[in-house]
């Protein structure tokens, strides 16, 4: 895959970018803030562009940057890597795009595996969000959603978290060792029980209306 | 680490390519906090997370599978040390609040917290100072609820120069603390029934 890299602390970049070339991809470029990305993806095409939040422009250029990116170049994926993964971040990152986007802790996509598996996913058109904030977003979700969560059985509970990791059916059936046809079967059975409408057709709408049940207050919409 | 790449972690370490806007000529308590997050950020925090990145260059290019699961331990472990941080950091100035303010902060608190807490604003900005006081008195209220609390509300707005305060469904013995808050800000806190706090704050 061709991905480029916009991170300010250059141990880390160049981390990043050994781990990178061990997992076969190929790196257009790295640079060290937001305006320098945008300038390289103005003549290079790459597949996904990852992106530190917190780096030049202050105070998050890695979001102004992907406005601007997703603007030019709406093809091309986005990972964002943050020291902090919370939910604030989470919805400015899908104000910014629902489709082929990645938000993960910087610490967490220190392998192989796990770094393509996020690229790959982000390519394919996923949301990639890191498990440790759909966990939380799921066990503790927003408002007076408690009593509806506690409905769900353990088995939905678990697919409900994959969901909000943004992973696909057959992701999620990869993941608890069942049949994609079994993991539509829960997936209607919880929009049931929450009261969402299920969209079946587009992945990332069903993604999106999870994300913003668990994260809406009655207060602030 | 060589003794000379000292004074560039104190400095900012590895993310000394920023140029910082936090703190320019500002040496008031807020500021000094939201330096050291800064530099917990941008010093230790990159450093772990680099790690963790060479652990698994390391693993990758490691043919036992013994050794590659010990790997795969640290960086869980070096995971871990990165939350302490993030902890430790939320105790200095949690960056969200400087970023987007009261509201969101405390939202983020109510996120990490068992009890089911309501957050209601309307994105009203108060400076660091009034923020960040305000902002750890609500913490250290939520922190307080017990196990089962029942709902608990914390409005915030803006009434001609006045910071407003209003919480709702406190333990009774934890309205002092928004009481002494409010006063040491130079405003006034009316206590209610069944743990109702309204604070009204000067701001400019």
């Amino acid at each position: 895959m061709r991905v480029a890299l916009a991170e300010d602390g250059a141990l880390f970049r160049e981390g990043l970018q050994m781990l990178l070339e061990a997992a076969g991809h190929e790196i257009v470029g790295s640079v060290a803030d937001g305006d320098a990305i945008v300038r390289l993806l103005a003549t290079e095409p790459v597949d996904v562009a990852i992106l530190d939040i917190r780096m030049p422009p202050e105070p998050d250029g890695g979001l102004t940057a992907a406005e601007r990116l997703r603007a030019l170049h709406p093809d091309i994926g986005l990972l964002f890597l943050s020291h902090y993964a919370e939910s604030h971040y989470l919805m400015r990152i899908l104000g910014i795009g629902t489709e082929r986007v990645g938000y993960r802790l910087k610490e967490k996509v220190g392998s192989v595996d796990v770094l393509s598996d996020t690229l790959e996913r982000i390519e394919g058109g996923e949301i990639v969000i890191e498990p440790v904030l759909a966990k939380r977003l799921v066990e503790k979700p927003q408002g007076d959603k408690k009593g509806l969560i506690s409905a769900l059985s353990e088995r939905e509970i678990d697919v409900l978290r994959l969901m909000a990791e943004g992973r696909s059916n057959n992701g999620i059936a990869g993941q608890l060792f069942v049949t994609p046809k079994a993991v539509e079967k829960h997936i209607a059975n919880i929009f049931d029980k929450l009261g969402l409408q299920a969209d079946t057709a587009a992945h990332h709408r069903r993604v999106l209306a999870v994300l913003t049940y668990l994260r809406s207050q009655r207060e602030d919409g | 680490m060589t003794p000379d790449s000292l004074p560039a972690v104190l400095s900012g370490g590895d993310g000394a390519e920023r140029s910082s806007t936090v703190g320019v000529g500002a040496d008031d308590p807020w500021h000094q906090r939201m330096r050291l997050e800064r530099e917990l950020h941008d010093g230790p925090a990159l450093r772990l997370s680099a790690l963790a990145l060479r652990l698994g260059l390391m693993s990758h290019r490691c043919e036992d599978p013994a050794l590659a699961e010990g790997i795969a331990g640290v960086q869980d472990e070096l995971h871990a040390v990165l939350e302490e941080l993030r902890n430790l950091a939320g105790k200095l100035y949690p960056p969200i609040l400087d970023e987007a303010g009261l509201g969101p902060a405390l939202r983020q608190v109510a996120e990490h917290t068992d009890a089911p807490i309501a957050i209601v604003d309307n994105s009203e900005r108060f400076g660091p100072a009034l923020e960040g006081a305000t902002y750890f008195a609500v913490a250290e209220c939520l922190a307080a609820l017990p196990v089962g609390a029942p709902a608990v509300e914390v409005a915030i707005s803006r009434e001609g120069d006045e910071l407003v305060l209003a919480v709702t469904g406190l333990e009774p013995g934890a309205t002092g603390r928004l009481q002494e808050t409010a006063r040491s800000l130079g405003g006034r806190a009316d206590v209610g029934p069944s743990g109702s706090v309204t604070a009204r704050i000067p701001c400019a």
